[in-house]
């Protein structure tokens, strides 16, 4: 039996939960899983007290109102505690940046890891913005709902990731 | 449904999905780059696991009248110019925009650096959503779905992918059984290829 204090569950027993999270999206929400989106909810909330003109693009105003749009920022934000939780239970906290990348960059440097990662998660939300979706929106709800531009999505967000990966050293 | 309620209805379902997230290991970037690098395939069988789940629950949702689909609109251009951008994302941060949450909440610190550029990237976006959508995220076939395009009912054809799935995810833990690739810190880290690879290739790498 898997216990809230193990620190690794079986990926399929995670991912089928993780599948079940659909129930709740559809009838209660009447939506599918998604996690991008809300970073346009929150930057575009903030962003709005320096320049509110940003309000007048149809974008940005889809965005900042109403229960789904911020029910997605309290999802997001769950899941930050979710994973606190879990890996408190189970003692598999984390500090500092994850000892992969000191194989993958080759260099111990912190100040080259949070340039990367400021990068790419730059580069992360453009294009998930630019698609519609990202690893959930796309992958994990729209393959779900056999939708045909989320296919060929993740086949793009699969064929983009391996080769850039490629480029880094071998982990 | 109210904003309160749809926000503590948020919170309540994101807790279950990081807490997921976490135990299943697919928040550590040593994951998602390893599954990227085509050496740990972890990732996948919690991607797809989640997959079949959600055919098998949403196909059921559809079959009983229960809800109806929200498909995201086939736009050819926006899905793979966004899509390659997202992978490269992905690469980089060894994150998802989701994963990165989790990421933070497991304690990782470059974390924060990777939702920062995030919601930066999201928000040149929003600014130049209005320059892009002629050139970039027009056209295409609409909210299509693939039951549409072969005739056949969803359900039957969600389950039916489901199982194909399954068969697929059963291959792949015989290929790859998940206990070896969750790692002895469990952050999926693999032993460093030189003595994966070296004289004792096929016997299990030993540890000093």
């Amino acid at each position: 039996m898997p216990a809230l204090t193990d620190r690794a569950w079986s990926p399929y027993l995670g991912g089928a939960l993780l599948g079940l999270l659909q129930i709740p999206a559809f009838l209660l929400i009447g939506t599918a899983l998604g996690a991008s989106s809300s970073f346009v909810t929150v930057s575009a909330t903030l962003a709005a007290w320096v320049d509110p003109a940003i309000q007048q693009i149809d974008y940005a105003a889809k965005h900042l109102s109403g229960a789904k749009n911020w029910w997605q920022v309290a999802l997001v934000l769950g899941i930050a505690l979710g994973a606190f939780l879990s890996s408190r239970l189970s003692g598999a906290r984390r500090a500092g940046i994850a000892p992969v990348w000191e194989r993958a960059l080759g260099t111990k440097s912190p100040a080259t890891r949070f340039l990367l990662a400021f990068l790419g998660g730059f580069l992360m939300l453009a294009g998930a913005r630019i698609a519609d979706g990202c690893t959930s929106g796309h992958g994990l709800s729209g393959m779900a709902q056999l939708a045909v531009g989320s296919f060929v999505a993740i086949a793009a967000t699969f064929a983009g990731g391996i080769a850039v990966a490629h480029l880094l050293r071998r982990v | 449904m109210s904003v309160l309620s749809a926000v503590l209805l948020g919170l309540a379902m994101g807790v279950v999905f990081g807490f997921l997230l976490e135990k299943s290991r697919v928040f550590e970037p040593a994951v998602i780059l390893g599954q990227l690098q085509l050496r740990n395939f972890l990732m996948l069988k919690i991607f797809l696991s989640g997959v079949a789940a959600g055919l098998v629950v949403i196909g059921a949702l559809v079959a009983t009248g229960l809800s109806g689909l929200h498909p995201k609109a086939a736009i050819w251009s926006a899905d793979i110019v966004g899509g390659l951008i997202l992978g490269a994302g992905i690469a980089l941060t060894g994150a998802c925009p989701g994963t990165t949450l989790a990421q933070i909440g497991a304690g990782y610190k470059d974390a924060w650096f990777t939702l920062a550029g995030g919601l930066l990237g999201a928000l040149a976006f929003t600014y130049l959503e209005p320059t892009l959508r002629p050139v970039l995220l027009e056209g295409g076939a609409g909210k299509l779905t693939l039951d549409k395009v072969l005739g056949v009912p969803f359900p039957w054809l969600a389950f039916g992918f489901a199982v194909l799935l399954v068969i697929g995810l059963v291959a792949l833990e015989r290929w790859r059984p998940w206990r070896e690739e969750v790692g002895v810190n469990a952050d999926g880290l693999l032993p460093p290829l030189e003595t994966a690879t070296g004289a004792t290739s096929s016997a299990a790498p030993s540890r000093a």
